[in-house]
């Protein structure tokens, strides 16, 4: 008897969950009559692809692929880099204020761009990086809970492997290429995954630095067009906003066990 | 005799250039920039307590706070019975669970602003599929975006939606790590599941309820994206939370001075339920 009552709630609740997904996909393959007749049709009556063809063209959705890929990559890259490294530098380093810098690492995991959206705005525009693709990179560079991973995990690696090389006469900057980076492939791969994925579904730092429509990145051309004079047709939009979600679904499904454990321990999107 | 500072500190300096320019100097920069009054344009002028007294005067600004804390109560009660009731069906590692969380997780790990798309055309008044159904069980459809109360519940649902999924994990991870004797030694006394959860279950997930619990508040508190694509804020004002606030102000009427002490404000509480957090992870 529980175990029906179990499984018809979550029935009824993945139907919930899943409603807005499924109304929105099936509803970016009607045609512009059908989206817009009364009363709404749950399946397309006669599916169509005229809202992805106008999102493919008259929204210029390549661009703005091409800006959120180069973005999403480019700091990608940055943030592995300097997050593996400077994980090393605070778990493994000895300096004054060790712990003080530590738990401020912590503390950074709340400050997000939504809190501090109008210094940050200013202080970019001040680099000159107003209406730059890099606008939207180098401020995302450093990313709380990648460098938290970062400093976690390092304390992991045990100080025998590093001291046994340094008996061995190895130097510093071989000891963090030969020993620690090939010991961080697990944390390269999650560092990558969340930073792609993060970038790739930033909105407010693209809100904040660009206003040319030309380095426009998807969600933010996606809130743009919407709020436009004379409006987007409903089924381009759902078209657009479909076709941005394909991506995160893919590196989901593909790396699935990461995101369910990875983001628990970490608990804030950034 | 332990050196003070060792060379392999340096490889912490580029994060550690990032972290400063990006998130401390920002912070920083808070504090004393709410002391000016600022266009952007001319340079800044110091008019010592003046943004802060017109802080206190702001009826805007306090009808912001007083909206996320009508988000916060509608929002929070959902966002942690419903994952509690999905993880405790969902905790073990049978291959059915993991497809479902998968489902459960997807809203989560969505770009902000698609899927807030989706939830608005999903409650569009004469377009969307919920009034649809909801007309076709014989009730009126619901005015989601246009009146001021369904306006916020339509953000507690969708808030709710996005953060179910990192919730539910929350909770998974923790009944996990409550031991089998606990339910065996309950069943035995001859107490029911109902019974055997509430009192022997549900107590010893005191720290995981408190983690849901902040991590909820910290969520709601500051989102930007939901509310800016699904009601803008409106109608009227009834749903312009703080950061909105803070980024119209700043955005549309640059007065970025006045914005700065409105982010004071923002970020003192974002400080606040950042160190009730810690607290919690701590133990």
């Amino acid at each position: 008897m529980a175990r029906y009552i179990k499984l018809i709630f979550l029935i009824v609740m993945l139907l919930l969950y899943m409603l807005p997904v499924y109304y929105s996909i099936a509803s970016s393959f009607k045609g512009l009559k059908e989206i817009y007749s009364y009363p709404p049709t749950v399946f397309p009556q006669n599916p169509s692809l005229q809202g992805y063809i106008e999102a493919l063209r008259k929204q210029d959705m390549l661009t703005y692929l091409r800006n959120t890929l180069f973005v999403a990559v480019v700091a990608t890259i940055i943030t592995v880099m300097t997050s593996v490294m400077g994980g090393y530098g605070l778990a493994k380093g000895t300096f004054i204020g060790k712990i003080t810098l530590n738990r401020l690492v912590v503390m950074t995991l709340f400050i997000t761009a939504q809190v501090i959206m109008v210094p940050l705005f200013v202080i970019i525009r001040r680099l000159g990086l107003i209406n730059n693709l890099w606008g939207l990179i180098l401020p995302a560079v450093y990313t709380p809970t990648g460098m938290f991973t970062a400093i976690q995990y390092m304390r992991d690696i045990p100080d025998e492997f590093l001291e046994s090389a340094k008996v061995d006469g190895a130097s510093e900057w071989a000891i963090f290429w030969k020993i620690v980076f090939p010991l961080s492939k697990p944390l390269i791969a999650a560092l990558s995954i969340f930073s792609f994925t993060w970038r790739w579904n930033d909105f407010v730092l693209p809100l904040l630095v660009v206003n040319k429509r030309s380095l426009y990145t998807l969600q933010l051309a996606l809130a743009v067009i919407q709020g436009e004079f004379g409006g987007t047709p409903w089924n381009t939009i759902l078209a657009f906003s479909t076709l941005t979600i394909i991506p995160t679904l893919v590196i989901f499904l593909l790396f699935q066990r990461f995101f369910m454990r990875g983001i628990t321990a970490g608990g804030l999107k950034y | 005799m332990k050196k003070l500072i060792n060379s392999r500190f340096l490889f912490a300096v580029p994060a550690l250039v990032f972290l400063f320019i990006f998130v401390l100097l920002p912070v920083f920069s808070v504090f004393v920039m709410s002391f000016f009054s600022w266009d952007l344009l001319s340079p800044p002028k110091f008019t010592g307590w003046d943004n802060f007294l017109r802080l206190l005067e702001d009826k805007w600004f306090w009808n912001s706070i007083w909206v996320s804390i009508k988000l916060l109560m509608m929002t929070v009660p959902m966002c942690f019975f419903v994952p509690l009731a999905l993880a405790v069906c969902l905790y073990k590692e049978t291959t059915f669970s993991k497809i479902l969380r998968a489902f459960f997780y997807w809203p989560y790990m969505m770009p902000a602003v698609a899927g807030t798309t989706m939830f608005k055309w999903l409650l569009s008044y004469d377009l969307g599929l919920l009034n649809h159904i909801i007309k076709s069980a014989g009730f009126s459809p619901v005015p989601w975006l246009l009146k001021p109360t369904p306006a916020l519940f339509a953000i507690s649902l969708l808030r709710t939606w996005g953060m179910t999924g990192l919730l539910m994990m929350m909770f998974i991870t923790g009944l996990q790590s409550v031991p089998e004797e606990f339910h065996e030694a309950a069943r035995v006394d001859g107490a029911n599941r109902w019974q055997t959860f509430w009192y022997v279950t549900f107590p010893l997930l005191k720290n995981t309820n408190l983690l849901v619990l902040t991590t909820a508040i910290a969520h709601v508190f500051r989102d930007f994206a939901g509310v800016y694509v699904l009601t803008g804020g409106g109608p009227g004002y009834s749903t312009m939370v703080t950061p909105l606030y803070i980024y119209n102000t700043a955005f549309t009427q640059w007065r970025i001075g006045y914005a700065y002490a409105m982010s004071v404000v923002f970020l003192l509480v974002s400080f606040v339920i950042a160190v009730v957090t810690l607290r919690v992870r701590e133990r």
